[in-house]
């Protein structure tokens, strides 16, 4: 039982760190959300650090790391409130490495890596709220072709990707698939999110594709539970700075002679966001080190760590904008950003209810961590 | 990083457990199960058992007698004895008195006061709080004048935690009205035999006689019963707090009671009552989520490379989700929480209950754990503290 880093994995993060600060500021950020709210060049940037391919096997191209050091670089990419979504790369190494066939694994995987070509989950679907099982797109077979038609929703950054992995229904089994950017009938509409970056909307319509896996389900899930460990550690990052741009506020602003920081009741909500920060740290801990769990486990595991970070977020959310008083709801101030950056990750994988929902459902007359 | 214990430490848990089961008298362990009444008895019985084992000083240093376990072991032995239904260590002496016994006191008060103390024979009461002196501790009255060989105390302490089983009690005097509250505190040991000494039950609102007044009046305690100095007990008393105790969270009974709960719920029909079971689910998160940061402190204690700063968030969160399951339990009962027999309470009862056997405590234990959030450091000042690391 052991949390401490090594020193390898205090590197990456000094690594990641030190680009955000210097590479991605506010500035650029900001231009970039102005801009569609995805950018080529950071993407390139994320990739020539080797993040692209922090979940690809090395012979592969990729870093071979794991949940560890996968959550190391989400914290540190939340700090900065980063728009391009690191999180589907990390996806798709994970699908790429454990569920695709050998054939489909050995082409695209290199280029994900590389960061030449970006492969994102397409899952969601209007009908379907946060669930995995229900899916309206279809899947039909031709001998060893398929094709699929359906509309998936949501799907980030969809119009920048160049395949997207996509659940469809044959037979009212849940299979999963992979459709390249060029496929006939494939088309997207992209949009701003609240947070800044872009999602789109997916039609597909006979468009040809290979499978990733026909145990879809199982495939499916361990996808959405690599996002949500994702989401749980880039959350920390985005709290903590969340929390810090707060406290330096409370320590500067001067009302009645004083600094805001001196007053008992704000004092005891920057100790409430601080109990907020260290439980939903410890519950993206908690969900890293599931990740590698069997099935069952590492599900239930999400739910809880999910159902945290979204009671976290909001409560951290909310107050940091509380405690700036005005300046707080401006976009021309920093915090508004980070406020908005997590009320969309509530949203994302599954929101708190749901998550609620899934533990109420899965709970075992045991209790703990250990349970 | 890794979630898993190391074999060692699984099977030291697994030692832990089988010493535990072949130990702990089941009578006992009924009793803790069911939240049913504990005798003065009952504790000391197993202060005994754990001291001739050399265990009640568990956290004791090696050359004490302490069997010289680290942080992650000390947690397991804890877990292990709390999963199994072994009452709550009285920490008056054990976990209190004695470090300030070893790290402060002479040789001569050391083995004069550490072998009692270790064996579970000598009970210990705290004399800290007075009606004056509540958060504001450092404002205590109680005065310790010189005179002679021996201190006159006179005084009144309260909220003094089973006093009246007490044998001894160790007390924050003042001894000085120089300078500022705390220069002028002295760390003084007293026999609760001593004539002038009086206990007054405070009875609270459950019903329970837990606490107590202490008065003294015209008290004689030989000097040689004064801790260190004089004049530097609020020193002495402060080393205890700046050890993490994760303890404090008490997240292992935590585990405990939820399953309870769920057992509770269960027998009374709630259980498939969605809106209630998302209450436990709620709590069930929350007790994962506690456990999870006392893990992390236990590493870096461990590991000794990185200090964690959340002993007080520990506290907050360890009371908050005291008085939720205590609550939930209460609420699973429904109106069948509310009939107060107090025979219901005492293990071996046969009676009607109005209502089922596990009903009769709840509403009692509810009213209980409101001091959970008070004591100990009230959670609004654990707040103070809170933030001022943070904010700095």
């Amino acid at each position: 039982m052991d949390f401490d880093f090594s020193e390898d994995q205090d590197q990456l993060r000094d690594a990641v760190r030190k680009w955000v600060e210097k590479a991605y500021t506010f500035e650029r950020r900001r231009a970039v959300a102005a801009d569609g709210g995805f950018s080529a060049d950071a993407y390139r940037e994320l990739a020539e650090l080797g993040l692209t391919g922090l979940y690809i096997p090395e012979e592969l191209g990729g870093l071979g790391m794991g949940p560890v050091e996968g959550m190391i670089v989400l914290e540190e990419l939340g700090r900065g409130i980063v728009l391009e979504p690191l999180a589907q790369a990390l996806i798709a190494g994970a699908v790429m490495s454990n569920h695709a066939p050998k054939a489909l694994a050995s082409t695209w995987a290199p280029l994900i890596a590389s960061g030449e070509k970006m492969a994102v989950l397409a899952y969601q679907e209007r009908a379907s709220r946060y669930r995995l099982d229900s899916c309206n797109t279809t899947a039909s077979r031709q001998g060893d072709h398929w094709s699929l038609t359906g509309n998936k929703s949501l799907v980030v950054a969809g119009d920048n990707a160049d395949a997207w992995m996509v659940s469809a229904s044959a037979d009212g089994e849940i299979g999963l698939f992979w459709v390249e950017k060029q496929a006939s009938g494939a088309s997207t509409r992209g949009y701003g999110t609240i947070d800044g970056a872009c999602a789109a909307e997916l039609t597909l319509k006979g468009t040809p594709a290979q499978l990733i896996s026909e145990d879809g389900m199982a495939a499916l899930e361990h996808a959405v539970d690599v996002g949500i460990a994702a989401t749980c550690a880039e959350a920390v990052g985005v709290m903590e700075k969340t929390l810090a741009i707060t406290v330096d506020y409370m320590n500067a602003r001067k009302q009645f002679g004083v600094v805001i920081g001196s007053f008992q009741a704000l004092k005891h909500r920057v100790a409430d966001m601080k109990m907020q920060l260290e439980l939903a740290r410890s519950m993206s801990y908690y969900a890293s080190l599931k990740l590698g769990a069997p099935p069952a486990e590492r599900r239930a595991a999400m739910a809880r760590a999910k159902f945290q970070l979204g009671q976290s977020m909001r409560y951290i959310g909310q107050q940091a904008i509380q405690l700036h008083g005005g300046i707080g709801v401006t976009d021309e101030y920093i915090v508004s950003h980070y406020f908005k950056r997590l009320t969309q990750m509530e949203m994302v994988f599954g929101d708190s209810l749901h998550q609620l929902s899934e533990v109420s459902s899965r709970m075992q007359s045991s209790a703990g961590v250990f349970a | 990083m890794d979630l898993a214990f190391t074999p060692e430490e699984q099977s030291f848990r697994e030692d832990i457990r089988a010493w535990v089961a072949a130990n702990l008298p089941a009578d006992i362990s009924h009793k803790v199960l069911n939240a049913l009444h504990l005798s003065r008895d009952d504790m000391q019985r197993w202060a005994k058992i754990l001291g001739k084992k050399g265990w009640l000083g568990h956290g004791w240093p090696q050359e004490f007698g302490g069997p010289g376990w680290n942080s992650v072991q000390k947690h397991l032995f804890e877990e292990e004895c709390a999963l199994a239904g072994a009452p709550r260590v009285v920490p008056f002496g054990p976990v209190m008195v004695a470090p300030v016994i070893m790290a402060f006191g002479n040789a001569a008060q050391q083995a004069r006061f550490l072998p009692g103390i270790g064996s579970g024979d000598v009970w210990w009461s705290q004399g800290y709080s007075e009606p004056g002196a509540g958060s504001d501790l450092a404002s205590l009255k109680t005065r310790a004048e010189r005179r002679g060989s021996s201190y006159i105390v006179n005084g009144q302490k309260t909220w003094t935690t089973l006093g009246q089983y007490g044998d001894w009690i160790f007390c924050l005097v003042r001894t000085s009205n120089d300078g500022k509250p705390q220069t002028g505190i002295s760390f003084l040991l007293i026999d609760m035999q001593s004539p002038g000494v009086t206990v007054r039950p405070i009875r609270l609102l459950d019903g329970s006689v837990e606490v107590n007044e202490v008065f003294f009046d015209n008290v004689e305690v030989p000097a040689e019963n004064l801790i260190g100095e004089e004049n530097k007990g609020w020193t002495y008393a402060k080393h205890l707090l700046s050890h993490e105790r994760t303890n404090i969270a008490d997240v292992n009974r935590a585990k405990r009671e939820l399953e309870r709960l769920k057992r509770i719920a269960k027998a009374e029909g709630v259980y498939d009552d969605l809106r209630f079971r998302d209450e436990i689910a709620r709590l069930e998160i929350d007790v994962v989520a506690l456990e999870m940061m006392v893990l992390r402190v236990l590493a870096a204690e461990k590991s000794g490379k990185q200090s964690l700063d959340i002993a007080g968030l520990l506290k907050i969160r360890g009371s908050e989700i005291q008085q939720r399951y205590s609550e939930l339990m209460m609420l699973a009962a429904g109106p069948y929480a509310l009939p107060l027999i107090h025979e219901a309470m005492e293990a071996g009862w046969q009676g009607d209950a109005v209502g089922a056997l596990h009903c009769a405590p709840l509403a009692s234990t509810y009213l209980n754990m409101r001091k959970t959030t008070i004591y100990g450091g009230s959670n609004e000042v654990q707040r103070n503290i809170v933030a001022q690391v943070v904010l700095g």
